[in-house]
């Protein structure tokens, strides 16, 4: 398929998904046309052409998925007491934080929910992606392997959860897939290399330990890439048994039921 | 040492140089810099020092008929700080390179007008970013226009009416057809400009007949005291380039021109370099590399140094 200049846009253009975990700065949002990230904690990626939100349960219908998006105008650096006076009291008022200015929300052509409505921090992805999300998970960029995996899961309607993270501090910190078994969690770590092999140190992700995994409840699988190359089919095989040796994947609605 | 690359982030994706939207969109330095401060922190845990910011980290920021960009710097005071705090932290030497469409010695006034304006914009995000005189923007002498002396003693003119502001950040470099590491030199001794020798140029266009490690000793020392030289390192590209044409004709093959920037540095190359300009007591210098496999190069060429000439410490 040719691409069109506005697909090359799409494609190009760099999305932060951010949490937003109230109505007030929904109304900031939308009104003010701002969004703020502190400083100290601010992820990896904050440079961005636009801001879209995962809406958690303070939202009603909308609750537990993305619906907004919203150009990036500029970003600005402020003090918490300046952004938000009515809290000149607030413990991190003399903090800095990036006061982000948007463009007017605009609602997605549709929701992107998580089905599992798993806790988000930051979602790094593009206009693209948020464009043809069917659910949260479709918004994370991989390696063409993960990709790959990603693609063979949806197509066996195996639901599992893409960058799951192990420490609420550190959402780097994070198995490649996680998939929720009746009677237990299986961890998919994918060998950590780099797209170019014998550049080494571009690899960055954060090895995940087994007995890390273990020590959480979790049962370790590991992929190589040359596993995925060879045949994605039987990556999906092995998965598919460690899922039975666990009594198979939990219904999206009792994991949706526990949640909430 | 440090080795250095320019601007793209080949290493880790989606980490992008600049806020690259159109006008019409409303492109805003500040985006940039906070596409910035994510590559900052990628070079922190890759530990690489030196990076050439790109030439449009403000967007249209001199652009004669679009005004309405042009308070950008002023804008982003606090910003600029904040990032220039961050690179001293990393130990980040920084610079620009002037785009080719600047031509200081321009016979033609509008366009020298239009290269000063880029100079100046690019010093002046640099001192907004508080930097030391390391931080430097690097520019050729520009056209021959029919006569090398005419362009040489244009360029001293113009660089001369830059705003001293502007002057403490240019530095020059010898270009690969036109103007030599004694045309350079010649600029030199009439301005003080100091001069980056980009050994791949060199190799490319050397009238003289000098050694490298006279031209390099030469570019060395016009650098002010207490400020560490740079230069520019590049293998030529020796692999055949398949030219893609327009309404599915089939591909040409095109043998390489030694101009052309290899995607990787040739280790026994930059090895051979480093021993042969050694024994010349020299300053210090550091190294951009010029590849076309950016960062990559940067940390594929660390690996293999480890292993040729772990003597040398590059960082």
């Amino acid at each position: 398929m040719q691409e069109t200049p506005e697909s090359r846009v799409a494609r190009r253009s760099r999305v932060l998904v951010a949490v937003m975990n109230n109505r007030r700065d929904f109304q900031i949002a939308r009104e003010q046309a701002w969004y703020r990230i502190p400083v100290k904690n601010a992820p990896s990626r904050v440079g961005a052409d636009f801001l879209a939100f995962y809406q958690t349960k303070a939202f009603g219908d909308e609750r537990w998925s993305v619906n907004y998006y919203a150009p990036v105008r500029r970003y600005l650096l402020a003090y918490r007491r300046a952004l938000l006076p009515e809290e000149e009291n607030h413990p991190r008022a003399d903090d800095l934080y990036y006061r982000i200015e948007i463009g007017p929300l605009i609602r997605l052509p549709r929701p992107i929910p998580s089905l599992r409505l798993r806790r988000i921090t930051f979602i790094p992805t593009t206009l693209e992606r948020l464009l043809q999300a069917q659910e949260i998970n479709d918004l994370w960029c991989g390696s063409w392997e993960e990709e790959q995996l990603w693609r063979a899961f949806k197509d066996s309607e195996l639901r599992g959860e893409r960058r799951y993270p192990l420490r609420e501090d550190d959402p780097e910190y994070a198995v490649d897939f996680a998939f929720f078994c009746k009677n237990g969690k299986v961890a998919l770590c994918l060998e950590s290399e780099p797209d170019v092999e014998n550049v080494r140190m571009v690899c960055e992700r954060a090895e995940v330990p087994d007995y890390d995994l273990a020590a959480q409840g979790w049962v370790p699988l590991r992929l190589r890439r040359q596993d995925i190359k060879s045949s994605v089919q039987a990556c999906v095989a092995r998965i598919l048994e460690a899922m039975d040796k666990h009594g198979g994947l939990m219904a999206t609605t009792t994991a949706r039921a526990q949640v909430e | 040492m440090r080795l250095g690359f320019p601007v793209k982030i080949l290493g880790q994706g989606g980490l992008k140089s600049h806020d690259s939207r159109r006008w019409q969109n409303d492109p805003h330095l500040s985006v940039s810099l906070a596409y910035l401060r994510d590559i900052f922190l990628y070079l922190g845990r890759q530990d690489i020092h030196m990076y050439r910011m790109s030439a449009d980290l403000a967007p249209y920021i001199s652009h004669p008929d679009l005004p309405q960009f042009h308070g950008q710097i002023e804008d982003c005071r606090r910003e600029l700080l904040q990032l220039g705090a961050m690179a001293r932290e990393l130990d980040l030497r920084l610079s620009f390179h002037l785009p080719l469409v600047s031509v200081l010695n321009a016979t033609d006034e509008g366009i020298a007008l239009q290269s000063a304006r880029q100079a100046s914009a690019h010093a002046h995000i640099l001192d907004g970013m508080d930097l030391g005189p390391d931080a430097v923007v690097v520019g050729h002498v520009g056209g021959i226009y029919g006569d090398r002396q005419d362009a040489l003693a244009r360029f001293v003119q113009r660089y001369q009416g830059l705003a001293p502001q502007v002057r403490r950040r240019l530095v020059l470099e010898n270009d690969d057809r036109r103007f030599s590491v004694s045309d350079i030199l010649w600029i030199h001794e009439r301005t003080g400009i100091p001069l980056v020798f980009d050994q791949l140029h060199f190799q490319n266009h050397n009238r003289e007949g000098l050694s490298t490690a006279e031209a390099l000793a030469i570019c060395l020392r016009t650098w002010p005291e207490g400020v560490r030289p740079k230069i520019h390192l590049s293998s030529p590209r020796t692999a055949i380039r398949i030219v893609q044409r327009k309404g599915g004709s089939e591909p040409l093959l095109r043998a390489p021109h030694p101009h052309q920037h290899a995607d990787f540095i040739d280790p026994f190359q930059f090895a051979a370099f480093i021993k042969d300009v050694e024994g010349a007591e020299l300053p210090e210098f550091d190294v951009m590399l010029e590849a076309k496999a950016k960062d990559l190069a940067v940390l594929h060429l660390r690996e293999q140094m480890g292993r040729l000439i772990p003597a040398i410490r590059v960082e």
